[in-house]
């Protein structure tokens, strides 16, 4: 079924969701689904911002918070049990901004560099968000 | 034949889905599916999903303010 990959480099919370749900329905299809979360997307899995639910949101955020939408991180973690994701968080914000794994919520697999990010998805489909 | 229904009414796209993909997991090969969805996106998508993943859509059917949508597991 392929390999998709999804850099998520906004911390928007529609683009959150929206990459949740792409990735999390192509997984139970039996895709290989890598997701690099990096830049304002990286930030957007801090414990801190998650508890408060500070996420940059439009009109359409803020009423997917209010409707209980299910979210984008609960969206993740469900998809790593039923299919084949995986999520990495980008090493070079963590290095520059001095962050530990342990400030993120606990969805990642691991801190990886551009590099090796490259290489695992080579030969599959990329999609920027 | 043994039947699971599974009722995601009052959750949104992928909700449903998610709901079913967890249950056909774990259900034994020939089980039927019913899945209640208020949700009409996911009344069209988890047909299109049971296609790509190789399952039969035994029925899809409006019932009043929420589609009922049958599956069986095939492998």
């Amino acid at each position: 079924m392929g390999k998709l990959a999804i850099v998520l480099a906004s911390g928007e919370l529609e683009k959150l969701q929206a990459a949740s749900i792409i990735g999390s329905v192509a997984a139970t299809l039996g895709t290989e689904v890598l997701v690099f979360a990096t830049m304002d997307g990286l930030m957007a899995f801090k414990k801190d911002v998650v508890e408060k639910k500070a996420w940059k949101a439009g009109e359409l955020g803020k009423g997917m918070l209010q409707a209980n939408a299910p979210l984008f991180i609960d969206t993740f973690k469900q998809a790593k049990e039923t299919g084949n994701l995986k999520l990495y968080a980008c090493g070079m914000v963590m290095d520059m901004l001095g962050l530990s794994m342990d400030e993120f919520v606990d969805v990642f697999d691991d801190k990886l560099g551009v590099t090796a990010f490259l290489g695992m998805t080579e030969g599959a489909q990329v999609l920027f968000i | 034949m043994s039947r699971i229904v599974v009722d995601a009414r009052g959750s949104f796209c992928p909700g449903p889905l998610m709901e079913l993909v967890k249950t056909i997991k774990d259900a034994e090969v020939g089980t039927e599916i019913e899945v209640l969805s208020s949700d009409e996106s996911s009344a069209k998508d988890i047909p299109e999903w049971v296609k790509k993943a190789g399952h039969e859509l035994v029925g899809v059917e409006k019932k009043g303010d929420y589609w009922s949508i049958v599956v069986k597991k095939l492998k």
